[in-house]
Parts: C-alpha cells; structure tokens; sequence
C-alpha cells in the first residue's frame, strides 16, 4: 500500500516537473520574442527618416528604398504571426544592407551629418537586434529540445506544443564589423 | 601598441646597463644569502640539538623566522629592480601610464567586478594606471586571500585569487551585470550534468547558453539579463576573448559591470618580482616580465575597446 502510494507520489512529481519545465521554456521564448520585437520597432521607427534623408541623392535605387517602405509597412501591421515577423525582419535587414552598400556610391550623402548619425544608429540598433535574435534563438532551441527530446517530449505531444522556427543568423553578422570602414 | 620584439629589445640594449648593476648586486646578494641561510640553519640545528625537544616549535620558528630574514635581505633589491627595469618597462609601452609599485587596484573593484567572493585579506603591488587610446585602464598583482578556521580553532588563510586584475572602460553601454567564468564544471562532469550543474548555480545569475562552440567549451556565462549578455558578446568579442585566453594560457575571468569590463587573469605567483637566484639576462625570465606587461596593456587594442559604438560617443 505504502510503496505504491510513495510510487504516486513520485510519479505526479515528474509529471509536474516536466510540464512545469515545459511551460518555463515556453515563456521563455515568448518573453525574449517580445524583447526582439522591440528592437526591431526600434529599426522599423529608422526607416522613413532613412528613406526621406536618402531618397533625394539616390535616383538609381528607388526600387530599394520602395520595397523598404513597402516592407515597413507591412511588418507594422498589427496581428502578425512569430514567424511572419521573422521571415519580414530577414527581409528588411538584407533590403536595409543593400540600401547601405548603395550609400557608398554618393559622397554627398557619405558627407552628410544626418545620414551619418542615422547609419551609426542603424548599426547600433543592428546590433542589438542581432543580440536579441541570438537569445531568442537559443530560447527556441531549449524550447524545442524539450519537446523532441525524451521524456518531456511525451508531455509536449500531449500538451500540443509545436516545434518553433528560429532567425537565421545572416553571414554577415558573423563577421567582424569594420568600425574604420564606417567612419570613411 | 608596442609588440612584444620591440619590448624584448629595449629591455636587452636600453636598460643593459642598469641590468649589468643589478646582476652584480644579485650575484653578491645570492653569495650573502646563501652564506646567511647556511649559519642560520646551524644557529637552528645547535639550538635543536641541546634542547633535544620543542622539534615542532622550532621548525615553525625557523621557516618564520627565515621568511622574515629573506624578505629582508631582499627587500633593496627588488626595489631597486622595479625603479630601473620594472618602471622604464612599462613607460616604454606608453610613457603616460603612471606606475606604482607599492599599491595596488582598490579593494572596492576587486568586490565590485564579483568575479570572486568578498576577500577577508587582499595585498598587491606594483600598480598601473593611465589612459590608452582614450580608453581608462589600470592593472595590478593582486592576491585575495580568505580566512578560515581550521579543526583546532586555529586561522588558517586560503587564497581566492591570485594573479594579475585589470579593469578598463568598456565600449558598449549596458545596465545589467554579466559575469564569464571559466567552465570548470563542463570539463569535470561532461555538458549534461555540467550544464545542470551550471544552471542550478544559486550564487550567479541566469545562465546564459552562448552560441560559439568553442567559447561556450571554455566558459560559462552568467548574466541579469539574457538580451544584453549577448549583446556585450559579440561574436567577435567572444573569439577575441578565446584567443586572449589561449595567450595567456592561464585561467580567466571576466566581468561587464556599470561601465567597466574586469579581468582577472589567474597565476599562482608574485608578479613582476624578481628572482635571487636566476640571472636577469636569462631569456626566459626577461620575457616573462615583457609577455605579463604587454599582456594586460594590450587588452585595449585586442578587445578593440577604442572602437566605440554610436551609444558610447
């Protein structure tokens, strides 16, 4: 009698452990999505100053600088899904890289105090952005460990928990950034 | 920056002549010691012979007493070392950088970096200070020391750290605290247990899993806050830390706190002291001293800490 109640007992204790940890990555993930959504309003907030201060010089880019504004726009509609923002952020940072890479070509604009003080804060933010996204990438992992890994991948199947995607990390970001080339 | 060969240079030809004094002075101060230690030791064994007892009470008088003799007969020397190869050393690297050699960093960043618990005994000499390419440095050997007692009720002193302690100003703005140890308990136990073990540390906080195989093999992070932990550790910061860390070859650790990054890099000896019994001229040794110095200055230009991010300017 006793063991089997000592048994129980342990038993609804794993089980409980394991939801608990299940549900802790789970808000994790929620909590540092958060966090990355609002740098990446941060980025979003950039954009039209960017467009406006740029657009005058860059005759040849327009399309670019179009598809910026479009992708803003869409990315700043409420009720989008975790991973419509993710797939709209890898989009917006490579469109943004472009837009930068194109900036080297004008000197009038290279020479030009607001577009400099924009670049520089375009790639403070970038950076925090690229940290956010790193935490969320590993939360995700956690995340998604626990539910394919045995044994809280029973509970997880149970709970209806499914697998969650992750940003993936540019090539460039992994490289060094070249704070000199910035600065010329 | 200086490089090391430069260094080793000047430490050859400039300060040859103060070097060819001071190993003459070495040379008769190891005769004198030498001679010394030999008619103490006999003092000692005469007086042990004709009492025929107390062995344990002399023995500890004599390792006492014989520390405090040898500190002595030293003492002139190892100040006359600092002044004339210690000093012009450092002004070589940059002749702005004030140095010390009495004192050392402040008890209040020693506990502030919270690499280490609170000392009940900190020493340390041969202080430096200045500004590098507009960066704050200051370094110096520390050794921290705790109290304890011992089955009998006796204090007995064990050290927390001893070695070389750094703090600079760091070049990213940040307001929570992360702490970089080294992973001992990935090594000792494999990553599963390890990590468990890591995860359930009370004293730290949040363990931060980083994204760099190699880093996360040699160190473990704790921080207040996931986000900006990886946000001071770059990828980049991270592999510069892994290679400081292969170059010095010994344990580091590393702090981000209010606007300062500390480091303290772990050796189990006085730094930066000279030996009676091994020839300044020697290779090996003049090295040593050139490798430390350039080791701690050179952190501003490794880390890249003179590139400040448009929140730091």
């Amino acid at each position: 009698m006793s063991v089997t109640l000592i048994v129980l007992i342990v038993i609804t204790l794993i089980l409980v452990l394991m939801y608990n940890s299940l549900i802790a990555k789970k808000n994790q993930v929620e909590n540092i999505f958060a966090s990355v959504d609002t740098v990446l309003k941060k980025r979003y907030d950039l954009i039209p100053n960017l467009v406006a201060s740029v657009s005058k010089y860059m005759e040849h880019e327009k399309s670019l600088l179009e598809e910026v504004t479009k992708l803003r726009a869409e990315a700043t509609k409420p009720n989008l899904s975790d991973a419509h923002k993710i797939a709209l952020d890898a989009k917006i940072t490579s469109t943004l890289g472009s837009i930068m890479v194109a900036v080297e070509a004008y000197p009038e604009l290279k020479a030009n105090e607001n577009v400099m003080h924009l670049q520089h804060t375009l790639h403070e933010v970038e950076e925090q952005i690229s940290a956010a996204r790193r935490a969320y990438n590993q939360a995700v992992t956690d995340y998604n460990n626990a539910i394919e890994m045995v044994p809280t991948n029973f509970m997880a199947s149970l709970m209806n928990y499914r697998k969650k995607q992750v940003f993936e990390i540019v090539d460039s970001e992994r490289k060094n950034v070249d704070v000199k080339e910035l600065f010329n | 920056m200086k490089s090391v060969s430069f260094l080793t240079d000047f430490y050859y030809k400039t300060l040859f002549p103060a070097l060819e004094k001071l190993e003459s002075d070495r040379k008769s101060l190891k005769h004198r010691i030498i001679f010394i230690a030999i008619t103490y030791t006999a003092i000692f064994a005469i007086i042990a012979y004709t009492l025929g007892n107390f062995y344990e009470f002399i023995i500890f008088a004599y390792i006492a007493l014989g520390g405090i003799l040898y500190k002595f007969l030293v003492h002139d020397y190892t100040n006359e070392f600092k002044i004339s190869v210690i000093k012009p050393l450092i002004h070589a690297i940059d002749y702005t950088l004030l140095y010390s050699s009495k004192t050392h960093v402040s008890e209040y960043f020693f506990e502030h970096s919270q690499l280490f618990d609170k000392p009940d005994k900190l020493s340390g000499n041969d202080y430096v200070k200045g500004n590098i390419d507009g960066i704050n440095i200051q370094f110096s050997d520390i050794h921290a020391e705790k109290k304890n007692q011992n089955s009998k009720g006796r204090d007995t002193w064990s050290t927390i750290f001893q070695g070389l302690f750094i703090i600079a100003d760091f070049n990213k703005h940040f307001n929570g605290e992360t702490i970089v140890l080294p992973d001992t308990a990935q090594k000792g136990f494999g990553d599963v247990i390890g990590h468990w073990i890591q995860s359930n540390n009370m004293a730290r906080d949040e363990l931060v899993k980083m994204d760099d195989p190699a880093f996360e093999k040699e160190f473990v992070v704790y921080s207040t806050n996931q986000i900006e932990a990886r946000y001071i550790l770059s990828h980049s910061l991270m592999k510069k830390l892994l290679d400081f860390k292969h170059k010095s070859k010994q344990s580091v650790y590393i702090s981000f706190i209010g606007t300062h990054i500390f480091m303290a890099i772990s050796y189990d000896k006085d730094l930066f002291e000279p030996s009676v019994f091994r020839s300044l001229l020697d290779y090996q040794v003049a090295m040593e001293y050139v490798k430390t110095l350039h080791l701690a200055i050179s952190i501003v230009e490794e880390l890249k800490l003179n590139q400040k991010l448009w929140s730091k300017r």
